[in-house]
């Protein structure tokens, strides 16, 4: 099929086409036409040191060599996206698993892109489980969301007892800073997390692109970016809660960044906490996240990280 | 002429949506507290809006769907899948606050139940279910979850359970945005009289959603919630 040509070139956004995004578009459309990414990762703790211990790539996906800039209990490891971004028909699978006591951040080597799509969805599927007494930070670079993309993605987490994860997703939908808007396409969000056949936290977020979802107060009011941190695996006592809550006033007190349609607000969730995002800036969403993924560090009484290089802050 | 059955049902029906059922609903705004605060709905139309946008894609449809599926559950006696959907909407909660008021008016409405006879003979049966719903569900039963069990308790048919879900919802936020906005009475019966083609559209899209269509949009209700958990002065509960 002519399709396979999609794997040789550099991925650019599709032209334009006539499809219309049907509302609520089912997963059927799964016909193996783009990149079937695959990423197959495991970390195992031994003599005070979490270690790669598995690593299964299949292009586009690539992780780079595991580092350690804070000692060796913490591996970090960085994922690539060896072909830009993301288009209509991609399927990308990751498995990561940490084994017993293992500590592990992941994060991602650039900003994700979700390209305007051909009318075929593209898909992320991660599965993510954690052993007892692991702990993962699963903190990926900002995905930015092409007006006319259709994408899903479906994040699965397992945690064993006392195994905790702390993950973040900022989303940018449409590319606002050339002035483009989401008002075609779809993008869909299913996120959950179970501990021993109890679900925890289940998110499931759609939207379709058009004013009315852009616009609504329901919806995204008028603001591009959106984003969530979610803890999980532990209970959130009230005088942690409290201090989260007042991160938002005193990070943007000291940058100044956030502007008055910037929205962001903390709750309990059971055996966790979520914070969420609803504005203008990927600089003043991430900023936020990190200061509370920084707080969260040091309450379960692990130093504060120091932030990935890949990160451009 | 409708039978007797019917007309039972009815009845059933009305009192199960009836703002005077003693489960605490008044006491909830679900973010419109914070929402009229902020200025974001501050006349008869912007809570109209709310409402309507809320029910064609927001989480309040992943409740009636949990609700529509509890009550299938119920009927073919799957205690597993009661217990799954009620575990599934604790986790889709989008807030503490939102999650406490749906397990505060499961827990009402339950008792509810056990203290009342039903206008009929008491199906043998349904007792059995009741009391193992509660068994099941514990403590933090949903109110969606209970509100299946009392529609098949009065033996209320799916579909109608399904608009008295929705409408007892809406007329409690009608309630509660005249409240707060303020409105007079009359808006607020006009507003609610609009939404019912929303109501009717909403349960149509739940009926045939798949377990894997289940999603919302969530945003805004997820922020106000939030907000409202810490608001200083409030009329409405967490």
């Amino acid at each position: 099929m002519l399709k396979g040509v999609v794997f040789f070139r550099k991925r650019k956004a599709h032209p334009p086409t006539a499809s219309v995004t049907p509302l609520r578009i089912s997963s059927e459309l799964n016909s193996p036409i783009g990149w079937q990414g695959k990423l197959d990762l495991a970390f195992a703790y031994a003599q005070e040191k979490t270690s790669l211990v598995h690593c299964q790539v299949q292009a586009p996906l690539k992780v780079q060599r595991p580092f350690y800039p804070e000692g060796n209990r913490v591996c970090h490891s960085v994922i690539l996206h060896t072909a830009g971004g993301i288009v209509g028909g991609d399927r990308l699978a990751l498995n990561v698993t940490l084994q017993p006591q293992a500590q592990v951040l992941i994060t991602t080597a650039a900003a994700g892109k979700i390209y305007r799509s051909n009318g075929l969805q593209a898909r992320q599927t991660t599965f993510l489980e954690v052993s007892a007494g692991a702990c993962l930070e699963w903190l990926p670079q900002e995905t930015i969301v092409f007006n006319q993309a259709i994408y899903r993605q479906d994040l699965r987490i397992e945690l064993a007892p006392g195994a905790t994860w702390l993950g973040w997703e900022i989303t940018r939908l449409g590319r606002s800073a050339r002035g483009e808007r989401f008002l075609q396409g779809q993008w869909r969000s299913h996120t959950e997390v179970w501990q021993q056949g109890h679900p925890l936290w289940i998110d499931r977020q759609w939207l379709q692109g058009g004013e009315p979802w852009m616009d609504s107060p329901n919806g995204l009011a008028g603001c591009p970016v959106i984003a969530s941190l979610a803890w999980l695996g532990a209970p959130i006592s009230p005088e942690l809660l409290e201090k989260i809550r007042l991160l938002w006033d005193t990070t943007n007190e000291t940058s100044g960044f956030a502007d008055g349609n910037d929205e962001a607000a903390v709750t309990r969730l059971q055996s966790g906490l979520l914070c969420r995002y609803r504005g203008n800036s990927t600089q003043v969403a991430r900023r936020w996240l990190i200061a509370v993924w920084q707080l969260i560090r040091l309450s379960s009484s692990r130093q504060t990280a120091c932030l990935p290089g890949v990160w451009s802050l | 002429m409708p039978d007797l059955h019917s007309s039972l049902s009815l009845l059933g029906l009305l009192q199960l949506s009836s703002s005077t059922l003693p489960v605490g609903a008044y006491s909830y705004s679900e973010g419109l507290e914070a929402l009229v605060e902020a200025g974001k709905i501050f006349h008869g139309e912007s809570l109209q809006h709310w409402l309507a946008w809320e029910l064609r894609y927001g989480s309040i449809q992943l409740e009636a769907a949990a609700m529509v599926r509890t009550y299938r559950a119920i009927a073919t006696d799957d205690c597993a899948a009661i217990l799954y959907w009620n575990a599934w909407l604790s986790a889709v909660r989008e807030t503490e606050e939102l999650r406490s008021q749906s397990w505060q008016m499961g827990r009402s409405l339950l008792r509810l139940l056990q203290d009342t006879q039903p206008n009929r003979e008491p199906n043998p049966e349904m007792v059995t279910k009741l009391a193992e719903v509660q068994q099941v569900c514990g403590h933090h039963c949903n109110f969606a979850i209970a509100f299946a069990l009392a529609a098949t308790y009065w033996q209320i048919d799916e579909r109608s359970a399904l608009f008295g879900y929705l409408f007892s919802w809406a007329n409690n936020l009608v309630g509660a945005g005249v409240r707060l906005i303020p409105l007079g009475q009359t808006i607020g019966q006009q507003i609610l009289l609009n939404l019912h083609e929303a109501i009717e559209l909403a349960s149509q899209t739940i009926l045939t959603l798949s377990d894997d269509d289940l999603a919302a949009c969530g945003w805004g209700l997820s922020l106000a919630s939030m907000t409202h958990e810490t608001q200083y002065s409030r009329l409405f509960r967490s």
